[in-house]
């Protein structure tokens, strides 16, 4: 029996769902099998649509090229994501909620996000996306400490204030269309441009808030921070492209309006405004996973102007997206294997980390390369092409500001990162990493599955890059270089 | 129709007034307690509001909206939230608060003037009610209150009052949206919920309601 493509979304949604459900019956282990087969199902069904290059709309599900490679990239860090936490939250001695209900949530986010992605409404996307922050949040205090804690009230609090501004978004949307699928309005001109334009302004707002974009920013670096890493690298690789993602989808509703080229100027001004802003701030960071939190709101403010200048730039920030997601999860999940091994996430009390974790010492070096840009990883790729679009727009000031965020974000993270990995600890510093945490001693370092998930998601981001470079350097023959 | 239109249009003016004057009233509070019942009495204004607009309208959506929001943001909500001030007295009253009322109000009676000066250049163009003008300043309060604030309650009591302000525009806008309005209050009983599980995580770990100055989370 042949499946309709209907269905297949069906299936894609429905497997974290019935995840979520199953992970939370009374049997030992059954939530790690429950999520692992859900989100494996995921990965196949998204993968397919892909392969199919499911186009159109479906019942109640929209695709094209954007939701594809949404749908692929959540799916994939989904499942890594709980594999890894396989290794990592045994090590939680007093959990804020009990694994299962973790496992539970961990579906339930994925399933918020997947959802997000594929209807084909943007009342049903803003009600996904506010979602996410309800099955989330709990995550962050998962490691009952009293920043953990914080981090999660100040995210729930910051986040649902900003995302009930992109409702009224939502409603100005109606007002003006009289329909809120996505189908039907993007091929509606505007009724009216002056409300559209406004309407993308709180957009720009709510969703913005939740993508990490400066100013509405300040929940970001805490609950990255904060949140144990395989959910940190859930926030930074999806959750931040997936709201990128509704504002991107309210934005291309200005498409051909004579509102759109001031619009555009303002998404590009708050997004290259996040990057100089993130690219900065990340070189005096003390915290390691702070730091690569700055580092996914930098990522995230490129990304953002690439989608507003479109063209050869919107290609980019969907490269970007992929390439991002794959690297950053590999950097949380090494930041996850140094946290057990060192109780410590200060930058100080941790130094020459490749020679007590000789796999995860290397591979995080990479990953940090990786997201900054270094070629030939895909992220590279991304900024390369977004760079080239701001060019050949005649855009001269905004080329030289993004090539002035990639270089402070590139010399920012690096530096600290090798510096970490290949320094010299202290024996003062070394003696105060004490194993008072609810983290395991130094003893317990690396396993197979912590080193192996990594470098796959790193060798992921690798591959997109080098199947991408002849599109490069086809862009850069074009500029005479 | 018993009530006249301009009945009708004198009652939703009167009832904005009441909205815009506990918005202030809010701002000016350094008690924590006085400030849950006066987000209990906006949305029991504002659910006087839907009936209004429903007897203009005749859209009997309103009136399920008008009950939900006297339900869950005018009773429900408020008791979960008394109830936490009960059993934890240091939150009766926000530290430091004291001092700064003064210059809150006067920013809060700057930002109804500036929000209506903004709302009538901007929005108002974009053929929106000059009505939404309330709902546009309860917003700005809103984020006023949310954002000068340190005590969780208070913060919380600045995010109703918000969801009231967009709950209240989306009804002068678009009464016919579909279901959008019925999803938003279903997701504040979610929100609320996981609000009332840190809360409570917060209190036993902190002792206090209030934002700490955490070493860690800065920078």
């Amino acid at each position: 029996m042949v499946l309709d493509q209907t269905t297949l979304f069906v299936i894609l949604l429905g497997a974290p769902a019935a995840g979520a459900a199953i992970s939370l019956l009374p049997r030992d282990g059954i939530e790690v099998l429950a999520s692992l087969v859900s989100a494996a199902i995921s990965v196949a069904v998204s993968v397919l649509f892909f392969l199919l290059g499911t186009t159109g709309t479906f019942g109640y599900f929209y695709a094209d090229g954007l939701t594809r490679v949404m749908a692929v990239t959540i799916s994939a860090v989904f499942f890594t994501s709980v594999a890894y936490s396989v290794f990592y939250i045994k090590r939680i001695k007093e959990p804020f909620i009990r694994f299962r209900w973790y496992y539970s949530l961990v579906d339930l986010f994925a399933f918020t996000m997947l959802l997000a992605v594929t209807v084909n409404d943007l009342g049903f996307v803003w009600i996904a996306i506010e979602a996410t922050t309800v099955t989330s949040a709990l995550l962050v205090a998962l490691e009952r400490e009293k920043t953990s804690i914080e981090a999660a009230w100040r995210y729930t609090l910051i986040v649902s204030a900003g995302l009930v501004a992109s409702l009224l978004s939502v409603i100005l949307v109606y007002y003006s269309q009289g329909t809120l699928s996505i189908s039907d309005l993007m091929v509606k001109t505007p009724a009216s441009t002056l409300l559209m334009a406004i309407a993308v302004g709180f957009a720009l707002v709510g969703y913005g808030t939740k993508a990490g974009i400066a100013p509405m920013h300040a929940w970001l670096p805490d609950a990255h921070s904060e949140a144990p890493s395989p959910v940190s690298a859930m926030f930074s690789g999806i959750l931040l492209p997936t709201s990128i993602y509704a504002l991107v989808r309210t934005f291309g509703l200005l498409q051909g309006s004579s509102v759109f080229g001031p619009m555009q100027n303002l998404l590009i001004g708050f997004g290259i405004f996040t990057a100089l802003l993130a690219a900065v701030i990340m070189g005096y960071q003390r915290n390691y996973k702070r730091m690569l939190a700055y580092s996914s709101m930098e990522n995230m403010g490129i990304i953002l102007v690439g989608f507003a200048l479109g063209g050869v730039g919107a290609f980019g920030a969907v490269v970007q997206i992929i390439a991002h997601a794959f690297g950053k999860s590999s950097a949380f999940y090494e930041a996850g294997n140094v946290l057990v091994a060192y109780n410590s996430k200060s930058m100080a009390e941790v130094q020459g980390v490749a020679k007590k974790l000789k796999v995860s010492g290397y591979l995080f070096t990479l990953s940090c390369l990786s997201v900054t840009g270094a070629p030939p990883f895909g992220v590279f790729v991304g900024e390369f092409m977004i760079l080239s679009q701001a060019l050949s727009s005649g855009n001269f000031l905004l080329a030289i500001l993004l090539a002035v965020a990639y270089m402070y974000a590139f010399i920012g993270l690096n530096k600290q990162a090798i510096q970490m990995i290949f320094g010299q600890q202290s024996l003062a510093s070394e003696s105060e990493a004490g194993p008072e945490s609810p983290h395991e001693p130094i003893a317990q370092r690396e396993n197979w599955i912590s080193v192996a998930l990594p470098f796959a998601n790193l060798l992921i981001s690798l591959i997109i890059g080098v199947y991408m470079i002849p599109l490069v350097l086809q862009a850069a023959t074009g500029f005479g270089l | 129709m018993i009530l006249s239109p301009a009945l009708l249009t004198e009652l939703s003016g009167l009832f904005g007034i009441l909205v815009i004057l506990s918005a202030l009233y809010m701002q000016g509070q350094s008690f924590v307690d006085p400030t849950i019942r006066a987000i209990s009495f906006q949305s029991f204004a504002i659910a006087g509001l839907f009936v209004v607009l429903y007897l203009q309208s005749g859209d009997i959506t309103l009136v399920y909206l008008a009950g939900i929001t006297a339900v869950i943001r005018g009773v429900l909500i408020p008791r979960v939230m008394l109830y936490q001030v009960r059993n934890f007295k240091h939150s009766l009253r926000e530290t430091g608060a004291g001092q700064r009322i003064p210059s809150l109000i006067i920013v809060g009676i700057i930002f109804v003037i500036g929000g209506y000066a903004i709302f009538k250049s901007v929005l108002l163009p974009a053929a929106l009610d000059p009505l939404v003008s309330v709902p546009f300043v309860l917003l700005l309060l809103s984020f006023l209150l949310i954002f000068t604030r340190r005590n969780a309650l208070m913060q919380m009591s600045g995010f109703l009052e918000e969801e009231n302000a967009v709950l209240y525009a989306g009804a002068l806008i678009a009464p016919s949206i579909p279901l959008l309005v019925e999803f938003a209050v279903v997701l504040d009983v979610l929100g609320v919920v996981l609000v009332g599980v840190i809360l409570s995580a917060s209190r036993d770990v902190f002792l206090t309601l209030e934002a700490p100055e955490l070493e860690e989370l800065s920078g």
